[in-house]
């Protein structure tokens, strides 16, 4: 009798596949939270998150063919879908109106807090967070997404070409411009770095 | 290292598995010289810090609990048509099968039938020939006897076309054999049947249709 929890991505694939409801649920637990972290700082929204993982996960459940062992891992085939269901969500953005709490300024969606701390803490929390927040939301999709990849989700610039999939240069190259322009959204940076242009 | 060369791999550098001790020490070394890269080092572990922060209150523990409900849902549903679907096509390809081995068996069956119906007409035609016989004896035609022996020829076995005789019990074809003859037209007239009178010298070939008394009980004129 297999362990599930301690198999292989394939191999619980592989008999997920064949109709094995525990295996999949070993594989969604597995990759649900990065995804779900990678989705939420990328859109700003739980609501929005939430529904991109489910897509991305709907994806393996309705055809499993879909990924391929031979051209990578699982991790990045999940951020590639979650890539591209983002960028749907991104398209469709002016569209819709989310319904969740906005932030207390009344400005963009607010993100959920891990844990509940006093209102206090809470609240200088909050605002701490508020500029960053929004300088990396409004971050251009490839900048915003290496700087997520990296900097939020701490992936290797290895994990983060292979998620976003593209070479690791041009990872090291929207890494240096989504730095530069971070820096000019923050204002920590008076004198901009040379060479580097801060469009966006 | 210059500022262009620090900037790209200098900050961040601990994502970077390529970046190596020789580097780090010229990042180290021009960050030494240069104020304008100090201060931006400076400033990205500033920005590091806030974006640290923000990757703490975001490190949530996960979707919730109600996406795994829903996907799990969705697999069992997907599941189930996946078997109903594996179940229809099995049965369909089975039932193909069988439809197969019956037309197989059939067929089979039929061609045993027809050499067993070929044996019983070539019987048949070994007793016509003591019939057509007496007939060409009759006709007072030696040579039209042997032609006519020659001429048995076993027809297909149906009763389309055929004339009953004029007093004979036509009880059909299904005990009946058929028995082709070669004839002059006159003899229909010994039949009962009507003659015309400047073709009754034509020699033509009938079909007749032999009960099992060995009497012709109907008759066709062959093509």
């Amino acid at each position: 009798m297999i362990n599930l929890k301690e198999a292989t991505d394939d191999v619980l694939l592989k008999r997920a596949a064949k109709g094995d409801e525990e295996a999949f649920t070993v594989v969604y637990r597995r990759h649900q939270a990065a995804i779900y972290r990678f989705a939420l700082r990328m859109t700003g929204s739980p609501w929005a998150a939430e529904e991109i993982v489910q897509d991305v996960f709907m994806t393996l459940v309705r055809d499993p063919k879909k990924y391929n062992a031979q051209l990578g891992t699982i991790s990045a085939f999940l951020y590639g879908v979650a890539r591209n269901r983002i960028l749907k969500h991104r398209e469709r953005l002016p569209r819709e109106v989310a319904l969740e709490v906005k932030d207390e300024d009344g400005s963009g969606p607010g993100l959920v807090l891990k844990d509940t701390l006093t209102p206090a803490i809470w609240a200088e929390k909050r605002e701490r967070t508020a500029q960053i927040r929004a300088a990396v939301l409004e971050l251009p999709e490839e900048f915003r997404e290496a700087v997520v990849l990296c900097e939020l989700q701490e992936l290797s610039y290895e994990e983060a070409a292979a998620a976003a999939g593209c070479p690791i240069g041009t990872i090291r190259s929207r890494l240096h411009r989504g730095r530069a322009l971070l820096l000019a959204k923050l204002e920590i940076f008076r004198e901009a770095p040379r060479r580097v242009s801060a469009t966006g | 290292m210059n500022c262009e060369e620090f900037a790209l791999a200098g900050l961040g550098a601990e994502h970077d598995s390529e970046y190596s001790a020789a580097q780090e020490a010229a990042a180290r070394e021009h960050l030494a010289v240069c104020a304008h890269c100090a201060a931006l080092a400076e400033s990205w572990d500033a920005a590091l810090s806030k974006l640290r922060l923000l990757a703490d209150i975001t490190s949530v523990d996960g979707a919730p609990a109600r996406v795994e409900m829903r996907l799990r849902q969705e697999f069992r549903t997907r599941n189930r048509i996946m078997k109903t679907r594996r179940a229809a096509v099995i049965a369909a390809w089975g039932l193909a099968a069988a439809a197969v081995l019956v037309g197989a068996v059939s067929w089979t069956n039929w061609r045993a039938r027809q050499v067993v119906t070929k044996q019983d007409a070539a019987g048949a035609v070994a007793n016509a020939k003591s019939a057509s016989g007496s007939d060409a004896t009759s006709m007072g035609n030696d040579s039209a006897a042997n032609n006519l022996v020659a001429d048995n020829l076993l027809a297909e076995n149906g009763e389309n076309e055929f004339t009953a005789l004029p007093g004979a019990i036509y009880s059909g074809s299904d005990d009946a054999e058929i028995v082709r003859v070669r004839m002059q037209r006159s003899s229909l007239g010994t039949l009962g049947f009507p003659v015309n009178e400047d073709s009754a010298a034509e020699w033509i070939q009938v079909d007749l249709l032999v009960g099992n008394d060995g009497l012709p009980q109907a008759v066709r004129v062959a093509e």
